[in-house]
């Protein structure tokens, strides 16, 4: 597999198809001489800020701390997780209970409120 | 018999969802400085935009993706932050000025003082983008928008004479004000293929779950559809050139430009005109809105959809409405909505060949539209209209800038 042109920036969805985010980042295990191996994938506006410029990642963090939704984030789903990659990256968990939808869960609040948004 | 029936609505909501703000304005101003003599640039552009809209078409229906999902994947957030912050910057203020546009379009008929309407425009269009699915939204648009035909119209009436048409569809050299000449053939180029509008058609198509068999209705919509849209813009040019050229009017406000249909419509001609530019641009104005929605979500893998409960695409929701709450703050200001238009478009082509050439490689690459690549004619075409039309830009606007 190709980590860059296979899984980095692809689509992330939940068991139950539910879209999650995209992979904003890989994390490699590094092993003494052996090849480095894919430990996990992270779904987070910060991490995906800071591939961009350091500092811009940063400045996301900043502002995730800011509106007090940075709490577990970014998203770290362990290798083992994932249930399979195909044109999405398809994972072992609910989207509604990992604090990637920490944003979409409190906009959801607010509009929840707002006459026929259901 | 339902392919069909798509395909007679996409063409038709095609037609009447052709002209905004941009084309408008553009098609105008060549008119009255330059007669027919810019026609080509109509012509080459409405190809331009047919070749694109067939291919994001054909993108959605191959792969399941948009261009803004297809375009992240394919090429990562390194490269894709560019082209995503540029054509957001350019939706702005190209949302602002359609904004603008219908406030122009409203003030023609009550003539209260445009700005007053910024705000009522604003909580409208965010009113139909809360209320409808995309069908409702893109047809509704559409058919509506099919009273700038009157641009046609009153283009007929005025009996222009067939062979100069004809042969305004050649690029020729004008006898005076090349830079003008050369900004406003760039100016045509950026209103017609608006970057917005290839990301929305992707995402219609993907909302539409359009697939692989319905291939052939997707490049019929797209030729007919757009090149038919095309005929109402080169309606205004004329309209323009036999209106207000011969008389010395300049379009050099809406309000000016409104006095084209007099000829043709006589007491009517205002409220058509602004039917015309309100509908036009109120159409406009929801689709790039709804679109800035679509490309925030599909490049951060957000739930999307129009078709969707709001509630269940929050974030998409909250990201169209900040968008639009944005351009409507812009438009309250008190710009000029048609100069902020023609900067807007001019500045696209700029930023077209960010949009363009990647798109390009997408289209050629198997993973994506798998047998459905596009061909080398096409491809060549598209590729030195895109950076011919980006390296005339750059001269050209510092140029007209500079020149006033």
């Amino acid at each position: 597999m190709d980590l860059v042109r296979d899984l980095l920036d692809k689509r992330v969805v939940d068991r139950n198809g539910r879209d999650m985010g995209r992979v904003d980042a890989v994390i490699l295990e590094l092993r003494g001489g052996a090849s480095p191996r894919v430990a996990a994938i992270e779904i987070g506006p910060a991490v995906l800020a800071s591939r961009v410029h350091p500092t811009l990642g940063r400045w996301v963090a900043a502002l995730e701390h800011a509106f007090a939704v940075d709490d577990g984030r970014p998203t770290r789903i362990a290798v083992g997780g994932i249930l399979d990659i195909t044109d999405r990256v398809k994972v072992d968990c609910a989207f509604g209970e990992t604090p990637a939808s920490s944003v979409e869960r409190r906009l959801r609040a607010w509009i929840g409120a707002i006459p026929g948004s259901s | 018999m339902s392919a069909i029936l798509d395909l007679v609505l996409g063409i038709i909501t095609s037609i009447g969802g052709f002209v905004e703000a941009g084309s408008i304005s553009t098609a105008a101003a060549a008119g009255s400085e330059f007669g027919f003599q810019l026609l080509w640039a109509i012509a080459a552009a409405t190809v331009m935009l047919a070749m694109l809209i067939e291919m994001s078409g054909r993108l959605a229906a191959v792969s399941g993706q948009s261009m803004a999902a297809a375009v992240r994947e394919r090429f990562g957030i390194h490269f894709h932050a560019i082209p995503l912050t540029a054509e957001l910057l350019i939706d702005l203020l190209l949302l602002a000025a359609e904004i603008g546009g219908v406030a122009i379009a409203v003030k023609l008929l009550t003539g209260i003082g445009f700005q007053w309407w910024v705000v009522p425009i604003g909580i409208a269009g965010w009113l139909v983008l809360w209320s409808f699915g995309f069908g409702l939204i893109e047809y509704g648009v559409g058919l509506l928008g099919l009273v700038t035909l009157s641009f046609v119209v009153a283009a007929w009436q005025l009996q222009p004479d067939t062979s100069s048409l004809a042969a305004s569809l050649v690029p020729s050299m004008p006898t005076h004000d090349y830079v003008r000449y050369a900004f406003l053939s760039v100016s045509i180029l950026g209103a017609t293929v608006s970057p917005y509008l290839l990301n929305f058609y992707s995402s219609g198509a993907v909302e539409e779950q359009m697939t692989e068999r319905q291939l052939w209705v997707n490049r019929a919509t797209a030729y007919a559809g757009i090149c038919f849209g095309g005929v109402v813009s080169m309606g205004a040019l004329v309209t323009s050139a036999l209106v207000l050229g011969p008389r010395g009017i300049l379009a050099d406000s809406y309000e000016q430009t409104a006095l084209m249909f007099v000829p043709a419509f006589g007491n009517w001609a205002i409220a058509l005109f602004a039917l015309s530019l309100g509908i036009g641009c109120f159409g406009a104005a929801v689709e790039i809105s709804l679109n800035a929605g679509y490309v925030f979500a599909q490049a951060f893998g957000w739930s999307w959809g129009a078709n969707r409960p709001r509630r269940d695409a929050a974030r998409f929701t909250s990201a169209f409405t900040l968008v639009l709450l944005a351009a409507a703050a812009v438009a309250v200001i008190g710009l000029d909505p048609l100069r902020l238009t023609m900067i807007s478009v001019a500045l696209t082509v700029v930023i077209m060949p960010m949009i363009v050439l990647p798109f390009l490689v997408l289209m050629n690459d198997e993973k994506y539209v798998k047998s459905h690549t596009s061909g080398p004619v096409g491809n060549a075409f598209l590729a030195a209209l895109t950076l011919l039309g980006a390296l005339l830009a750059i001269v050209v606007i510092p140029l007209e800038i500079l020149g006033g």
